[in-house]
């Protein structure tokens, strides 16, 4: 049965972990597999049973692809290869090879040495994992086997994430991961060509938004950190991702540049190294403007921002510091933070209990700090809102959109405006929920040269609005396909032909004349079929019975008996014959026998 | 754009917050429901227009904390669709129902905000008698046990309609074909008209037809076409008629023969669209008037010190984002379409332009700040 199958995992409706199963003419892939940051338990992982129900996962699992490098979309990878079980290959882009990793042990740490918790997996589990992983070019083409075959499209969102075309034969399936439509400073917008697949898969997370324009993000910053400093206050910016910083400091400089300010800028150096890493390898990934400044200068070499050092922090006066890690659990940013927190002049940027509006925190050796820095909570990360996934399905041309993540009744309207709109079937499962989607396969078939001449001879060109019946033998052989004229087919198979007579009796009811009628049916006949078509006259002496009339011209005009009525006898007696065909009788055949 | 980049460098000493979207299609209605939603609704003629139910940014609608808060992205809380083009939506008050009037006038149609699920259905039509191409019947709502639509093309046709049996309650019973622009409930048997041509006119709808009103041919008698609106809380004129020739007149309820100020604006008059125009009352600022429909801007002024008739005045802010956001797709400058005032953020607008950009942005009054 042509389908395609697709079951997002976990339980219940929430939202923060991907992890979808698609199946596809038969093979089986998994698209992402992340970790839901809000639970501590089991819980936060996806639902594996679903699969492991039929079996090893490594035997039924073809493969599995991670779209970037964001914990809800990979971080639950480990405990699944390691763990659950899977030896199979993992997908995944250069970027997103390089900084899983990371963010993975980044996370463990956090999760084991901070929190204390069991059942996490190792060091050495993130390390074992990484070693199934084939990473891939853009636009590459790679052949999972002899049928699947997998290719990455350039997402936007963060540094390596990519969009992922899965194809078995002339089936298709299109994953989004997370994308945007609209460039930033540091990445392009996601690009796909018109590849037309059976489905898209997307995630309807932000798909009820309409999302502020990132100028107006970056102004907000801008606002906070200029007023900050001219109170004579510090700011510290604890930054998550690598781009997002680089982006940050291209901002503040331009702006420090225009308004002529005099603050220092430091970044922290931890930060500076392994940006410029992976920047210098991933250039490829990141827009023309960054390309741009890298090309000119190394990337952290601005006229205003320096490299930080630990004993700038007692330094009077306003400055900003971008330090990690984003969360303010370790290393400088906490350091800084416990430095300026006491200080309402000062402001940063922050982690969790702050941003929970907790004012008092406990510290280590039982401190504890009182808040009195302004915080602010920014949020740019890019995703595609209503507008931007509209305009990706109208790009891709998709025969379905399959949103994931959402609640359907809160959909609806979403869901009717891409059906009337883009003119698409839109399918919303809930987790654990699968769709079946059917498919009409196109299956290639060659045709004989011998028969394709034979066709051309009638003297019509092919018109791909009109087709026309062509007459042939299909040969199935293995798994090939050929369609050839039935008389070389009769002699491949060493076959003779037979020819078969029969008439059919066809009665006609007009209200006008016979020879009215019969004039009329003759010139309609010779219309249809120019080169070989019969008449029989005979006489029908009762009703029913059939007869078939010879392969013979016509005679000249019919005529037909008053009162009669045309029947579809639908046989279609010999190849080569000629159909008679009417809308409603399409490929059927009759004769027709008018007793005159 | 450099001078985009430039107004955003100024924004931040102009603004206290701003906001910036765009929306799939242009709209000319921005109606509040409640404090944190507004619905939207677009005004093509070729194809479907949707309305939608938007919830405000979390970011402008939490009164404390509002830092801690990065939610700067408006939600779509209900959708639908309309093969009529929507010039005026109006929400009726304490119900989950709305009345839509636009292109092409011969009907009104009222919607459902379905409660369980996020879709606006369509319920029913009113006909309007006055069927004339070209032209659409303004709407305002009395709202009470039985809400009444309020709806006409011209003072003759002026009529209200049960919304619930379709029964006609009131009708103007007048014979004057004079066009108008804007209808305003005031209370519950009370509403103001206005007249394309300037005449504004507060009726009683318990009586005859017997409305106060300005001496015709309207306040400003230079020609163009007229809005009003009705607002102004406190003593003084409550009354702000705008024209298209860029007039603004102030009047006071109790004396619509004599308007107390007429001042001439600093647009670029005459306005290219002025069924566009717009003028409205700050709710939370005494006297502070912003209008629309002139260009790409909207502007606010005060009041206070009007007076006389012909003075120039200069308004106390101007927003310009529509023209140096604008994403450079189209030949035509952008216009405004629409303004409303946040119900109680003081200094809070939100606009919308014909380039389907929708802003939300909370002016500096520089005269305070330091």
């Amino acid at each position: 049965m042509p389908e395609i199958r697709v079951t997002p995992l976990g339980a219940g409706q929430d939202v923060g972990r991907s992890c979808i199963l698609v199946s596809i003419a038969g093979k089986n892939v998994m698209l992402d597999c992340g970790m839901h940051m809000g639970f501590n338990d089991d819980r936060r992982f996806p639902d594996f049973s679903y699969i492991t129900r039929s079996g090893r996962l490594t035997d039924f699992l073809d493969c599995v692809i991670i779209s970037h490098f964001h914990l809800d979309h990979c971080g639950a990878l480990p405990y699944f290869s390691e763990m659950v079980g899977y030896d199979g290959p993992i997908y995944m882009t250069h970027p997103t090879q390089a900084i899983c990793p990371i963010l993975l042990e980044d996370y463990r740490k956090i999760a084991v040495d901070k929190k204390g918790e069991a059942n996490f997996f190792t060091s050495q589990m993130i390390k074992d994992c990484m070693k199934k992983v084939v990473a891939v070019h853009l636009h590459q083409t790679v052949q999972v086997d002899d049928e699947l075959e997998i290719k990455a499209y350039y997402a936007g969102h963060v540094l390596g994430a990519a969009m992922f075309q899965i194809k078995v034969g002339s089936e298709s399936v299109v994953y989004t991961g997370d994308y945007n439509m609209t460039p930033d400073r540091h990445l392009g917008a996601a690009w796909i060509d018109r590849c037309r697949p059976n489905l898209l898969i997307t995630e309807s997370t932000y798909a009820t938004t309409i999302r502020d324009s990132k100028r107006c993000r970056e102004r907000d910053f801008l606002k906070k950190v200029h007023e900050a400093v001219e109170r004579g206050g510090k700011v510290l910016i604890p930054v998550f991702a690598l781009g997002r910083a680089q982006e940050l400091c291209i901002l503040l400089e331009t702006f420090w540049e225009r308004m002529n300010l005099k603050a220092p800028i430091y970044f922290s150096t931890g930060l500076t190294e392994k940006a410029n890493h992976y920047y210098k390898l991933f250039i490829t990934w990141t827009n023309q403007k960054i390309r741009k400044t890298f090309v000119q200068r190394n990337m952290f070499e601005f006229k205003h921002i320096k490299a930080f050092d630990r004993a700038f922090a007692d330094n009077p006066g306003p400055m900003v510091v971008f330090a990690t890690p984003g969360m303010l659990h370790a290393g400088q940013s906490l350091q800084i933070f416990r430095k300026w927190a006491g200080n309402e002049k000062n402001m940063g940027t922050v982690g969790h209990k702050i941003l929970s509006g907790q004012r008092k925190l406990e510290m280590e050796g039982r401190q504890v700090l009182e808040v009195k820095m302004q915080v602010e909570y920014m949020s740019f990360s890019a995703h595609a809102d209503a507008k931007g996934i509209m305009q990706l399905v109208g790009q891709v041309e998709p025969e379905g959109v399959l949103l994931v993540h959402g609640e359907a009744k809160k959909m609806e309207f979403l869901k009717q405006k891409i059906e009337q709109e883009l003119r698409v079937s839109c399918y919303m499962p809930a987790n654990g929920e699968t769709v079946t989607l059917p498919t009409s396969p196109s299956i290639p078939v060659g045709i004989s040269l011998g028969l394709l001449k034979r066709e051309m001879a009638q003297g019509l060109l092919p018109d791909a609005k009109k087709p026309r019946l062509l007459h042939g033998t299909l040969i199935m052989k293995d798994s090939n396909f050929r369609l050839v004229s039935s008389e070389q087919a009769l002699k491949e198979l060493g076959l003779a032909e037979h020819q078969l007579r029969f008439t059919c009796r066809v009665h006609l009811h007009d209200p006008r004349k016979e020879q009215e009628t019969a004039l009329r049916v003759y010139s309609h006949l010779k219309r249809w079929a120019p080169r070989s078509f019969w008449l029989g006259l005979g006489r029908s002496g009762a009703r029913g019975g059939s007869h078939c009339a010879s392969r013979q011209r016509p005679q000249g005009p019919l005529r037909a008996a008053p009162s009669r009525w045309v029947r579809d006898c639908g046989v279609h007696p010999h190849p080569g014959c000629c159909p008679l065909r009417g809308p409603r009788h399409q490929g059927a055949a009759g004769v027709l026998d008018l007793p005159g | 754009m450099e001078s985009a980049e430039d107004w955003l460098v100024e924004s931040l000493r102009l603004y206290q917050d701003f906001h910036a979207f765009d929306l799939s299609g242009a709209t000319r209605v921005l109606e509040w429901i409640g404090d944190k939603g507004v619905f939207v609704a677009g005004y093509e003629s070729l194809k479907k227009n949707e309305i939608l139910h938007l919830i405000l940014p979390l970011r402008l609608s939490v009164k404390e904390n509002q830092g801690l808060c990065p939610e700067r992205d408006f939600k779509v809380c209900h959708g639908g669709f309309s093969d009529a083009s929507v010039f005026e939506l109006k929400h009726v008050p304490d119900t989950r129902l709305l009345v839509t009037t636009g292109l092409p006038g011969s009907y009104l149609h009222v919607w459902q905000v379905a409660e369980d699920s996020d879709v606006i259905q369509a319920v029913s039509t009113i006909a309007v008698p006055d069927k004339e191409g070209g032209f659409w019947p303004r709407v305002a709502i009395f709202s009470s046990m039985a809400p009444g639509v309020l709806h006409g093309v011209r003072l003759r046709s002026l009529k209200v309609v049960d919304l619930e049996s379709q029964k006609t309650t009131y009708t103007s019973g007048v014979s004057d074909s004079e066009e108008l622009s804007s209808l305003q409930v005031l209370a519950a048997d009370t509403f103001a008209f206005c007249c394309s041509s300037g005449r504004l006119g507060l009726v009683d709808i318990r009586q005859k037809w017997a409305p106060s009103e300005t001496i015709s041919p309207g306040a400003g008698a230079a020609g163009g076409r007229w809005c009003a609106e009705v607002g102004g809380w406190g003593p003084g004129p409550s009354i702000a008629s705008l024209g298209s020739n860029g007039q603004l007149c102030l009047l006071d309820p109790r004396d619509l023969s004599h308007p107390v100020s007429s001042v001439q604006c600093s647009v670029s008059a005459p306005s290219p669209d002025p069924e566009l125009l717009r003028v409205t009352w700050a709710p939370g600022l005494d006297n502070c008037l912003a209008i629309s429909g002139f260009d790409g801007t909207v502007q606010v002024y005060d009041a206070t010190s009007w007076d006389g008739v012909g003075s120039q005045v200069e308004p106390l802010f101007t927003h310009r984002g529509h023209i140096f956001l604008e994403d450079n797709q189209t030949d035509t400058a952008p216009l405004v379409t629409t303004h409303t005032w946040h119900p109680h953020k003081p200094r809070t607008l939100l606009s919308a332009a014909s380039d389907a950009s929708l802003h939300v942005w909370d002016w500096v009054d520089l005269r305070t700040a330091h």
